[in-house]
């Protein structure tokens, strides 16, 4: 099956990809980010995501749907976390479930690269004297048909 | 007619509020409606803004119509 989903829970990783694998396949690469306690020499002591909740699902609608029409792949499924997280814990998990890795590999590396340029979620980082919303570093989408 | 429209983090922050509703003329375009926030929320100048109307995304040119949802926020970064 293929998912995109949004949760403030901790996420589990082995049952995400565990979701994603039809008995057709032979391989699931699966990312596990996480956050980092050190952006730039600077250390963050947590971090905060918020998203556009009905607006980020259709995005990663979108991306499952042109994922699995670019590469060949059976299965797509995606959890990003919201709220407050810890140093070290998964705030974004993508399975790709595929006959072959290649494909799989290719798809996810594709996937999280385009979550992060498309999908409307926003990063808080907390530092000890303050904290910043993080700009996104990659051009957004260009809008088709106006 | 009345747009709402919806901030999300650094433009939440930098407006103070996470949503607010603007009266333009019919079938304004985005732009109208974003000049008309920026105004009343000045700290939200200086953000490079994206927009969507009802939750696709959207150029400046894009028209808007009455109970359409506006979105203004920066670029993501999630992941």
């Amino acid at each position: 099956m293929d998912f995109g989903e949004l949760t403030t829970d901790p996420i589990d990783i082995t049952s995400v990809a565990r979701r994603v694998v039809p008995p057709e396949c032979g391989a699931t690469v699966t990312l596990d980010g996480y956050v980092r306690k050190f952006t730039s020499g600077r250390e963050t002591l947590h971090l905060f995501y918020e998203a556009y909740e009905p607006m980020a699902l259709k995005e990663m609608q979108k991306l499952i749907e042109q994922a699995k029409n670019d590469f060949e792949i059976s299965n797509v499924g995606i959890v990003h976390r919201l709220g407050k997280l810890e140093i070290g814990e998964t705030s974004v998990v993508i399975s790709v479930a595929a006959p072959h890795r290649k494909a799989a590999f290719a798809a996810c590396e594709w996937l999280i690269r385009e979550l992060k340029r498309t999908v409307p979620i926003w990063k808080k980082e907390v530092y000890a004297d303050g904290e910043v919303w993080v700009d996104g570093e990659s051009e957004p989408p260009a809008v088709a048909g106006g | 007619m009345s747009v709402r429209v919806l901030f999300f983090g650094a433009t939440a922050a930098a407006a103070g509020k996470r949503e607010t509703y603007v009266e333009v003329a019919d079938s304004s375009k985005v732009a109208v409606v974003t000049d008309l926030v920026i105004k009343h929320h000045p700290n939200l100048e200086g953000h490079k803004l994206l927009f969507s109307v009802n939750q696709e995304y959207a150029e400046q040119d894009a028209s808007i119509s009455d109970g359409d949802e506006l979105a203004i926020f920066t670029a993501v970064s999630g992941g």
